[in-house]
């Protein structure tokens, strides 16, 4: 048993091989697509690299002076135009997403506003709702909104609209010197 | 349905999110928009949609009319064609014209004649109707009116559906008070679908935040605790609380209207369109003029192109331009309610501007007074103006006036309204476009921030507000 040989085709018996043949890949600075020369024909050899044509994207019309020779171009990697960054930066934002972000932004401040509003202001659906004929949905509002005024409260949410109330009406009961005081006092209702 | 209540503004939150989930597809959303408004406008009597809908129908088909013979005659060759345009738009305003003096002016009219005829000794009971005055009649009718007028002219296209001049004249954010749309402004918006962006959205918002604190805080607390006890009896006070009453309404009226509008300007900005401005610091004018210039904008620039200039504006001389203001602001007297008083409160601005044409012809521009003093004249004259408009006889207002000169002590004015009048006169100082600015300012800021912000502006406006919201000047007329 030879184990070292000069000819190509004679396989190794042993489990090691000590004759390598050519890599089927092509190497690391050819700029050959690797779909273009891992052909049937090729890996069924695995011996002869020949460069594959390049996609059939034949144009009679087209000249060949068209076609770029630079060596640098064809060994350009996308992938190494992006520098020092991790990945490319997404394309600007056209009218229509600009829009969109526009009206969620807007969404959102109505929501942020009547969140607040429920919260610190939740003493005016109890208001509105004792205004209203009474109904069945007028009177379940006003259920839920005496329930929740008085939720709120517990928490000392309305102390707020309390304390600015009692400003505007001790403002509203200031007189000039040696005016009369008002005749009807200012409503201290919530 | 009032702007500054909780049922509104449920309503808004819906029409909100529906009509922008509804964003691509314009045709669904402006006819979602269109029933939105009928709903609006059903809530203060449902029978008068039907109203709003024959006037829509009408002049649309009007318009179209008009359009397929200006299709056929493009040069205006024609003159039998020219003639039978001419013959349409006639009707067409005829027609507008008729709806609103049946449900406006029916009752004034047939009062008048009884009266005339009884003074000649002829005593007749005419057919007195109650007719009830439908909302905002006299805006969607002149709306209509320009829209006629302007296809005639050639000044804008017909709409191209008769969805579009329906949602026109019932949009619900200016139906009830204007501000007067015209549809040049509106309808190249509805072409297409509308965009919403953060300087309009700012802008929107606080724009319903200052006119909520204008009518709710302002307007309310000087009309419930100065102007109506005042102008009820005015016989029962003297000097200081009728002044500080007629300077109180002149506050009022501004910041109830100017309210309406910028809330109305507001919600449109929410939904993607833009409305004209209808206000500039009205009390600021040094003239007559100026202030028609500043005060119900839309009104003031729909009489001058409809009304002023086809009477012959200034083209044939001073004395004809006099005649011709003269003749549209007792007109325009006339379109703010079916009385007298109206009248003579158009009479009053008419003339002065008369005077002011002639003092101008006779010294030369700008040779008038300072501009301080012709604004303390201009604001004078407007509140004289204001005790006609807010009197509902002229027995009334003669009271207010004779009542200048009893003094006695104040018994109605408080520091805290001396405060409301002359910050309501001083906010026509503020820099012009504040709340432009200020929306320029703050589109940048986090949604978070603005929400809080605006949810504070209107908890201080609800603190302070008084309970119920009595409802605005301008839609009774």
């Amino acid at each position: 048993m030879n184990d070292h040989t000069d000819d190509p085709h004679d396989t190794p018996v042993g489990p090691f091989p000590t004759a390598i043949g050519p890599s089927p890949f092509p190497p690391l600075d050819d700029p050959t697509p690797a779909d273009a020369i891992l052909g049937d024909e090729i890996l069924g050899s695995g011996l002869t690299v020949a460069p594959a044509d390049p996609s059939s994207d034949w144009n009679q019309a087209a000249d060949a002076h068209d076609l770029s020779v630079s060596h640098e171009a064809q060994r350009a990697n996308p992938l190494a135009a992006l520098g020092r960054f991790a990945f490319p930066p997404a394309p600007h934002l056209d009218d229509e997403g600009v829009a969109a972000r526009d009206r969620r932004w807007t969404s959102r401040t109505i929501v942020f506003a009547t969140l607040f509003l429920l919260i610190f202001n939740a003493v005016s659906i109890q208001n509105w709702s004792r205004q209203q004929v009474p109904g069945w949905v007028t009177s379940t509002v006003q259920q839920l909104a005496d329930v929740w005024s008085a939720q709120i409260a517990q928490l000392g949410a309305d102390q707020p609209r309390q304390g600015m109330r009692e400003l505007y009406h001790a403002a509203q009961a200031q007189r000039f010197p040696g005016q009369a005081p008002s005749e009807s006092p200012s409503q201290a209702a919530p | 349905m009032l702007f500054p209540t909780l049922a509104f503004g449920v309503f808004f939150l819906f029409v909100y999110v529906v009509s922008w989930s509804l964003d691509r597809e314009n045709e669904r959303r402006k006819l979602f928009l269109l029933l939105a408004s009928w709903f609006f406008y059903a809530q203060w009597d449902w029978r008068f949609v039907g109203l709003l809908i024959g006037s829509a129908v009408l002049n649309w088909g009007v318009a179209a009319l008009i359009a397929r013979s200006q299709t056929r005659d493009p040069e205006d060759a024609d003159r039998k064609a020219r003639g039978r345009r001419k013959w349409l738009v006639g009707l067409g305003v005829a027609a507008n014209l008729l709806i609103l003096g049946v449900f406006k002016y029916y009752g004034f009219f047939v009062e008048q004649v009884v009266d005339l005829i009884a003074r000649f000794g002829w005593e007749r009971d005419l057919p007195l109707l109650q007719i009830v005055l439908p909302v905002g009649i006299s805006f969607f009718t002149f709306q209509g009116i320009s829209y006629l007028v302007d296809v005639y002219r050639r000044k804008t296209p017909p709409a191209k559906s008769l969805l579009d001049v329906m949602l026109l004249m019932s949009f619900f954010p200016h139906l009830v008070a204007g501000p007067i749309v015209r549809a040049s402004d509106l309808l190249p918006q509805f072409d297409r679908a509308p965009r919403l962006t953060r300087a309009m959205a700012t802008h929107g918002l606080l724009l319903i935040a200052w006119g909520l604190f204008k009518k709710t805080v302002i307007a309310s607390e000087l009309s419930v605790r100065l102007v109506d006890p005042v102008f009820f009896d005015p016989s029962a006070y003297g000097t200081l609380d009728l002044i500080a009453a007629v300077y109180g309404y002149a506050v009022q009226i501004y910041c109830d209207f100017s309210a309406y509008s910028d809330m109305a300007i507001g919600i449109a900005a929410l939904l993607g369109y833009s409305f004209p401005r209808n206000f500039d610091q009205p009390y600021r004018a040094s003239s007559m003029q100026s202030f028609w210039r500043r005060w119900h904008i839309s009104l003031s620039s729909w009489l001058r192109d409809y009304l002023y200039v086809p009477l012959g504006g200034g083209r044939k001389g001073l004395i004809s331009s006099c005649i011709n203001v003269m003749i549209t602001m007792l007109l325009g007297g006339l379109w703010h309610g079916a009385a007298w008083t109206f009248v003579a409160w158009g009479a009053l601005h008419g003339g002065a501007q008369v005077v002011e044409r002639l003092g101008r012809a006779a010294l030369g521009d700008g040779k008038g007074p300072p501009a301080w003093v012709g604004v303390l004249i201009t604001f004078h004259v407007v509140c004289l103006g204001w005790i006609l408009f807010r009197a509902e006889t002229f027995g009334m207002a003669m009271a207010v006036l004779q009542g200048l000169g009893r003094f006695q002590p104040a018994a109605l004015v408080t520091p805290f309204l001396t405060v409301l009048i002359v910050g309501g006169l001083a906010m026509h100082w503020l820099p012009p476009r504040a709340v432009e600015g200020m929306a320029e300012r703050l589109k940048t800021a986090p949604s978070l921030t603005l929400g809080v912000l605006i949810g504070i502006c209107i908890l201080l406006v609800e603190a302070v507000r008084p309970d119920g919201v009595a409802p605005f000047i301008y839609s009774q007329f």
